[in-house]
């Protein structure tokens, strides 16, 4: 469609042009069509195969029964849909991963905060606490939950024979067998290894927030307290709109931990969104309600971004 | 390094959190050098009579981390290569050429931004598996830049955006089209956004586990993160073994990390707000 118009365009344009030799010559979109697309061709061809086709085939088989014994599968309609609205194990998922993404957010977006305040009221040592704070986010997720199930390890983890060498055995739970416990738990090993980067955000930030308003507000006398809320935070507003988008989208990708970690277990407990795709997908191969769990996924991820980005452009104005 | 007076207060409070957030590793690497007996028992923190140094050794040939790690080697390479070879020429002609259609082809990338990967894994594993990719370090490579490309390409476009337009006209009128301007006008200037660009994919790569779980099966293929989780889960009871083969995966991107930490935090932050 774009091409079709173009061309009369270009063509009437070539014919009102001044006629100096320059122009013609110079004008940028008589050769640059084929040129842009040699240079694009890659990048679309990859991205064509390997992610368009895919976003449109699982709205495909979202309305079909395809499944891992199903070589021919066939339209059943908003079944999948109805199907997944019935589910309460989806519901479940869909709620944990709200309290997931809740967690996230909290732990790892307000460690991130905190500690990117303190390093840099630091006169020296800077590099130092962010270098070795900034550690954990270097380790792969599958890797922090195969640490983490081991430092939750009732007999032998380290927290509680921590917990028994302070004797406070008392304390010591079972830290991924309790219901209750178990989602939060999980968080936290996924969040020890956010923080840093949202930290490092943080500290980019905090170097922009103008000094003179520092000055100022200690001229008009005021708090350490009154200048966090009054000077530091208002300067942080775009980043820290942005860390927690950021650390929304990373908390709802968040599979590897729980999959490590607990599987999902016990009976669901921490099941969410994310793990539960790929037991339907590739375990109980029913690919029709993953694919619905798939769309679910999408239209929340659409939607945190598309909700922050308006929240930035009016911030900015 | 002698702390600054002014900073007391706030170290006071900063270190012990600090050696919490590190705890961790600390535990890993002490627990590394124990023997199956010392693990569990009194003081976590506390080091072992006698270094087992052995440990390291059989986890290493029990666990295949030699493949492991060469495999995920591959892996990093090819995706970096190619992130490089497809999102500096997208990012160039999204942003210094000017044709129709130009604002769509960029809409269409920056939506596979907002999609997560795991949301499309149904088809994209029939597409590998179509193409005969499932189980190898192509398609999982292939899969991988797909993926990672809408950023590239926005950090790339962006990077680019910023570099006056005169440069550009003023080598068009020299005569030279845009591959030549690309190659020796663009490139030599965007060092920082590349650097950006293979810090990111190179991290994320490496430490990647939902795509290679779904692509790569068999044992030989396997990157890392997969090899690890499999070999903590085949020798649950061998808590020295797992510890100390948990270190190996860690330990060299660490080491890397401090080596080259000023570059590193400067373009994985960079990278982060731009894109």
């Amino acid at each position: 469609m774009a091409s079709k118009s173009a061309i009369p365009e270009r063509v009437g344009e070539a014919a009102h042009a001044p006629p100096t030799a320059v122009r013609t010559e110079d004008d940028p979109t008589r050769d640059s069509y084929g040129t842009a697309f040699a240079l694009l061709a890659p990048a679309i061809a990859l991205y064509a195969v390997f992610s368009l086709l895919p976003i449109v085939a699982t709205v495909g088989i979202s309305f079909t029964n395809s499944g891992g014994f199903n070589t021919e599968a066939q339209f059943v309609g908003l079944d999948n849909y109805v199907r997944a609205s019935e589910d309460p194990i989806v519901w479940q998922s869909l709620l944990r991963t709200f309290l997931w993404l809740f967690y996230h957010v909290v732990l790892a977006g307000g460690l991130g905060l905190v500690l990117a305040l303190a390093v840099s009221s630091l006169a020296r040592g800077k590099v130092f606490f962010r270098t070795t704070l900034f550690l954990p986010h270097l380790v792969s997720l599958a890797v922090v939950g195969v640490i983490w199930a081991n430092i939750y390890d009732p007999f032998y983890g380290l927290l509680n024979t921590l917990l028994a060498s302070l004797n406070l055995s008392h304390l010591a739970q079972g830290w991924l067998s309790d219901p209750f416990l178990v989602l939060f738990s999980v968080n936290v090993a996924s969040s020890w290894q956010g923080f840093g980067l949202y930290m490092l955000l943080f500290i980019a930030g905090l170097q922009n927030v103008d000094p003179t308003l520092y000055d100022a507000a200690e001229v008009d006398g005021a708090s350490a307290w009154q200048k966090l809320i009054h000077v530091t935070l208002p300067g942080l507003r775009e980043v820290l709109t942005f860390v927690v988008s950021l650390a929304m989208i990373n908390g709802l990708k968040g599979f590897a931990t729980v999959f490590v970690m607990t599987n999902g277990g016990p009976f669901y407990a921490s099941e969410i969104i994310t793990t539960y795709i790929y037991r339907m997908a590739f375990q109980a191969q029913d690919h029709g309600l993953a694919a619905v769990l798939c769309i679910m996924m999408s239209v929340l991820a659409i939607t945190i971004t598309v909700t922050f980005n308006r929240w930035r452009a009016r911030g900015a104005t | 390094m002698i702390p600054s007076r002014k900073d007391l207060p706030m170290l006071a409070a900063l270190v012990p959190a600090t050696f919490v957030i590190v705890a961790p590793f600390l535990w890993l690497i002490i627990s590394s050098l124990k023997t199956e007996a010392e693990i569990g028992v009194g003081d976590p923190f506390a080091l072992p009579d006698a270094l087992m140094w052995q440990n390291y050794v059989d986890a290493w040939s029990v666990g295949g981390f030699a493949d492991l790690i060469g495999n995920s080697l591959i892996n990093v390479a090819g995706v970096v290569l190619l992130m490089l070879l497809t999102c500096v020429p997208a990012g160039y002609a999204l942003s210094k050429i000017r044709f129709p259609g130009r604002e769509w082809i960029f809409y269409a990338f920056i939506f596979g931004l907002t999609i997560p990967v795991q949301a499309i894994i149904i088809p994209l594993y029939q597409v590998l598996t179509g193409l005969g990719l499932i189980n190898s370090l192509t398609g999982i490579v292939l899969a991988q830049v797909s993926n990672g490309i809408p950023f590239g390409i926005f950090l790339m476009r962006s990077f680019f955006l910023g570099v006056p337009n005169e440069l550009t006209e003023a080598a068009r009128i020299d005569g030279a089209n845009h591959f030549q301007i690309l190659t020796q006008v663009f490139l030599p200037l965007s060092m920082p956004a590349m650097q950006a660009l293979v810090i990111i994919s190179a991290l994320s790569t490496w430490n990647d586990f939902f795509l290679p779980l779904v692509v790569l099966i068999s044992p030989d293929v396997q990157t890392l993160p997969l090899g690890l989780v499999r070999f903590a889960s085949t020798y649950t009871t061998s808590y020295r073994l797992v510890f100390s083969g948990t270190v190996i995966t860690f330990l060299p991107v660490i080491i890397l990390f401090i080596l080259t930490q000023r570059r590193f935090t400067e373009g994985l932050t960079q990278g982060a707000l731009k894109g």
